[in-house]
């Protein structure tokens, strides 16, 4: 296969705005027969930062990270069976660390063409621009990026395509 | 999710009435039932006074962030109270607290909960930032902030 799309990665991170990115790339992967990987990436950089400054005891940070990691197998394995119900075959990346350095590095390793991610947050303040890991990925990665909007047309889109 | 979605001028105390560290908790608690935003403030402050005794959550530059995680919501809230006089708060530097950032999440939304938490502790880095809030004298003036970044 060869084409403008040929490895799509999108990033799931457990929001409704991330499944219809996840739901947008399968239909895309189908589409241009692009390999497809679906990514979830544990921040254990955000949980390092608030147990650094106080926010977070030990014990917390400990139980947040274990409930991102389940977290991480049950939306990863949602992806493969919603990939799998319209006929696509889809790779799961587990990570832990800093969500848009990751991402990068994953873009890098795994000669990914297009990002996918969902939605970004309805109001945005210049400050979020620096804060949010979505917007700091889609700014810093070297591949082309898609928003998936309107979560409303993407899933009757998925809801009504055929198997294969 | 951003801060900026969580805030609005209902969930937002200017000034805090309270002088005692757990009379804030339940002002906050307390303004979020009257949003609307929850229905169990009791279960609520049991969750944040359960989490309160680990370790204080008054950190350094008069900024607290109480916060738990509870069944007793169905997504992440948040209130923000500001006690332009400050409030003793066994915070790390021995100073008195002026910012109160109450977050709750459910237990399923460990992701934006993290990402919230991530948000406060970023934004109030920044000392210019923090000295705007605490001058700040109406809940609109707070919104405004956070939209102005």
């Amino acid at each position: 296969m060869s084409g403008p799309i040929e490895r799509i990665l999108v990033y799931i991170d457990g929001t409704e705005e991330s499944l219809t990115a996840a739901q947008y790339a399968i239909l895309l992967s189908k589409a241009t027969g692009a390999k497809l990987y679906g990514t979830f990436i544990v921040n254990t950089h955000a949980l390092n930062d608030l147990l650094k400054s106080h926010i977070f005891v030990e014990s917390e940070q400990m139980e947040y990270q274990r409930d991102l990691e389940q977290d991480a197998g049950k939306y990863l394995h949602h992806f493969e069976t919603m990939a799998a119900s319209k006929g696509v075959e889809a790779e799961t990346l587990r990570e832990n660390g800093s969500v848009h350095v990751k991402l990068k590095e994953m873009v890098r390793e795994f000669e990914i063409d297009l990002l996918v991610v969902g939605e970004l947050s309805r109001i945005r303040s210049r400050r979020d621009e620096f804060l949010n890991e979505s917007e700091r990925a889609l700014r810093t990665v070297p591949c082309s990026v898609i928003v998936v909007k309107d979560t409303d047309r993407v899933w009757d889109l998925f809801e009504n395509d055929s198997r294969r | 999710m951003a801060l900026i979605d969580l805030i609005n001028e209902n969930v937002v105390k200017v000034p805090l009435e309270s002088a005692v560290k757990e009379d804030v908790f339940r002002e906050l608690i307390n303004l979020l039932h009257s949003a609307g935003k929850i229905t169990d403030p009791e279960e609520i402050y049991d969750a944040i006074i359960t989490r309160e005794q680990l370790f204080s959550t008054a950190l350094e530059n008069g900024i607290a962030i109480p916060h738990a995680k509870t069944k007793a919501v169905n997504t992440l809230t948040m209130a923000l109270g500001i006690s332009p006089d400050g409030i003793e708060a066994e915070s790390q530097d021995g100073k008195p607290s002026h910012v109160f950032f109450l977050i709750l999440a459910p237990p399923e939304q460990t992701g934006p909960h993290l990402e919230a938490l991530s948000e406060i502790a970023g934004a109030t880095k920044s000392g210019s930032f923090r000295r705007l809030l605490i001058t700040a004298r109406t809940p609109e003036e707070i919104v405004e902030l956070f939209q102005d970044g």
